[in-house]
């Protein structure tokens, strides 16, 4: 359509197409309508969004640079266990606290990734995973500062009794990584990130410096993941060394990959109709203890298998291609899906 | 004549002291012995159970890497329905022993549920060759090594749950195998299942070995291993070769499963104990160096009995974790290296 006109230059500025714009709207009013205003059903909208965002900063790291950061779970759980702190100790108030969470979440992907500078692929995921698991480990033991599995007790964002604000906290969140993730990659800095993820040393003769960019991969994703930790912490009002479990990642990782890799908003769309389907077989078979968790790894086994792109590529080919032009400026946008 | 061989000798094992394979042995048998002189023997003791049976999961973890490129992370699984299958066919075993404490299952019981285990990990390996693993291969080969992982993530989480659904949560533990006074070496008493699952660790280590290097299967393996093309050109069947590997590296899993149902009751994640620390062992070593990965076993074990002892239980996971992102930092490809993919080969 209109390519000068205001609104489509704001939803390109905002990287989101018409479709997106709705499909955000009807999560922003969701829970406005029965059933979804239970409370119940709100804690499940939660949790998925929380899911949702992690996906789309994890596939930042997992989707562009191929590198899967196998402890994304323990540095979440840092940044939690800061803001936790900070708020416990000093008094600051969680707003700074959860930057402050993220800064150092950011701190320690940075560390990672100039420790696993040197080594590829797998070896940088085992690399990853050994921090989480001593980091999880540090969390347990440490229990004068983190009151170890006992758990430590947070102060919750909000005073209400309602989850209504921390859903609509939980999506802000959620646009806000997705949008900052959008912009870094459809820079030069995307391709970059593609053609060190493809091929390292085909992207290095091209003149590009993996140093640089793998340390700023991993920086923003875990700080992002960090963040998102400390509204973890805020929310649920308790804190366990179990938030930073590599059970967690996985549970992050299959979202992030069932939705489709290397898409960014594969992830957060697929992430509402699993968890629900999730939690549905989960409450409604409480006879069949483990039998979502069942199906959640089948489900990771077949899309690997059979449709290793996920969500994200079925939806591209055979949806985002309508003869219609009407449905194709809805499902691409003004500038089409190129960008 | 005597001398020069001698001095020829000498002269290899000092070359050897000097690389960092040398110096790593070294240095595990330096802290071995003085940890043992400072605390008792029972540090020694610890080192080598613990040792013997972590090698066994981290080689089938490294033959996986080595000869199929995939870097497991349901090895624990395979572990885990070891100790599963040992437990129910140990139970009537048991109740039987009660009955006719004369009967030579005394003694053969143990073996026999290790060796079903054995079997049923080999069928397993089979099972998720054929139905995920082939099924991959015949789709994809691009960027194979991080798919099959998240493939292997996925089975993990099936298997954990599969357990929980069937066979339920609870801990499914045997008090011993063989009964009888513990041994005692050196001041040290040792119960007889410790020693036993020990010499069975030593015995099937030695087996494997000979098998990979003087028989014509465990040489196609080898072959395959280093180089695919090459293999097929000389007429090794791969699909057959893979799909013994694959079983021969879960059956080794479910030999340890089964022989520490003593220490490790069955139950959905038991297996995620021994799966980190044999990660811990393969990246140390080297991803895909079999015989690395033995060596490895033991300075892990000695590392984590060192840390439970002079620092406390539950520090077993920082202490070793830290250590080996320090040695990654300065030798990537781990203390043994494997630049040369081989399984077997240096």
């Amino acid at each position: 359509m209109d390519q000068n006109n205001p609104v489509n230059k704001l939803l390109d500025l905002l990287c989101f197409t018409p479709a997106g714009v709705i499909a955000l709207v009807v999560l922003f009013v969701l829970p406005l309508f029965p059933p979804f205003n239970q409370e119940y059903l709100l804690r499940w909208l939660i949790s998925a969004a929380f899911i949702a965002a992690l996906a789309v900063a994890f596939d930042f790291t997992a989707g562009f640079i191929s590198i899967v950061n196998f402890g994304y779970a323990a540095i979440m759980g840092l940044g939690g266990y800061t803001s936790a702190i900070l708020a416990d100790r000093i008094g600051l108030t969680p707003w700074f606290g959860m930057l402050a969470g993220g800064l150092l979440s950011g701190f320690l992907g940075f560390v990672i990734g100039a420790v696993t500078l040197r080594l590829r692929g797998i070896f940088a995921a085992c690399l990853a995973w050994f921090f989480g698991l001593a980091l999880m480990g540090l969390a347990t033991k440490m229990v004068w500062l983190t009151r170890g599995p006992l758990g430590m007790r947070v102060d919750r964002l909000f005073e209400t009794q309602s989850n209504l604000p921390y859903y609509y906290l939980c999506l802000t969140m959620m646009v806000a990584i997705y949008i900052i993730c959008k912009w870094c990659t459809r820079t030069k800095m995307g391709l970059a990130f593609k053609a060190i993820g493809q091929n390292m040393e085909a992207a290095r003769t091209s003149g590009i410096n993996p140093i640089f960019y793998r340390l700023v991969n991993f920086t923003l994703s875990c700080a992002l993941g960090g963040w998102m930790g400390g509204f973890y912490a805020h929310y649920y009002g308790i804190l366990t060394p179990d938030m930073m479990h590599t059970s967690k990642t996985v549970e992050v990782l299959a979202v992030a990959y069932i939705g489709g890799r290397g898409s960014l908003w594969g992830g957060a769309a697929i992430a509402f109709p699993f968890i629900f389907a999730m939690e549905l077989v989960r409450s409604s078979l409480t006879n069949l203890p483990g039998l979502n968790l069942l199906l959640y790894g089948l489900l990771l086994i077949l899309v690997m298998i059979y449709y290793p792109g996920g969500f994200a590529e079925f939806f591209d080919t055979y949806v985002r291609k309508p003869k219609n032009r009407m449905m194709d400026y809805f499902l691409n946008g003004a500038y089409g899906a190129a960008k | 004549m005597v001398e020069q061989v001698e001095k020829r000798i000498w002269e290899r094992v000092s070359k050897w002291s000097r690389t960092a394979a040398g110096m790593a042995v070294i240095l595990t048998v330096v802290v071995a012995v003085a940890a043992t002189l400072d605390r008792g023997g029972y540090v020694l003791v610890n080192t080598v159970v613990t040792g013997g049976m972590l090698a066994l999961v981290a080689m089938g973890l490294a033959l996986v890497f080595g000869v199929m490129n995939i870097p497991m992370f349901a090895h624990g699984e395979y572990f885990m329905i070891g100790s599963l299958t040992a437990y129910y066919v140990f139970t009537p075993i048991n109740n039987y022993i009660t009955m006719n404490p004369d009967s030579s299952l005394v003694f053969l019981g143990p073996l026999i549920t290790i060796v079903a285990a054995m079997i049923v990990g080999a069928l397993v390996g089979v099972a998720s060759e054929v139905l995920v693993f082939s099924q991959l291969r015949k789709r994809s080969r691009e960027n194979w090594v991080m798919n099959s992982f998240l493939l292997t993530v996925g089975l993990s989480v099936v298997l954990i749950n599969a357990h929980q659904l069937f066979f339920g949560a609870d801990f499914k533990g045997i008090t011993r195998y063989w009964a009888g006074m513990p041994i005692s070496i050196m001041d040290v008493f040792i119960s007889r299942d410790r020693a036993m699952s020990f010499t069975l660790a030593a015995i099937v280590v030695v087996v494997f070995w000979f098998f990979m290097t003087y028989t014509r299967t465990g040489r196609a393996i080898r072959a395959v291993s280093q180089d695919e093309n090459g293999a097929l050109m000389v007429g090794i069947g791969l699909k057959g070769i893979l799909m013994l590997t694959m079983s021969l590296s879960c059956s080794l899993a479910a030999i340890a499963g089964a022989s520490l149902l003593f220490m490790y009751p069955a139950y959905p994640s038991v297996g995620l104990e021994p799966l980190y620390m044999a990660w811990f062992v393969v990246i140390l070593a080297g991803l895909g160096n079999v015989l690395g990965a033995v060596m490895g076993a033991f300075m892990v074990a000695l590392l984590k009995v060192l840390t439970i002892e002079y620092i406390g239980s539950g520090w077993d996971f920082v202490v070793p974790s830290a250590l080996i992102i320090v040695v990654l930092i300065f030798k990537p490809s781990g203390i043994f290296g494997s630049e040369v993919r081989g399984v077997l080969d240096k």
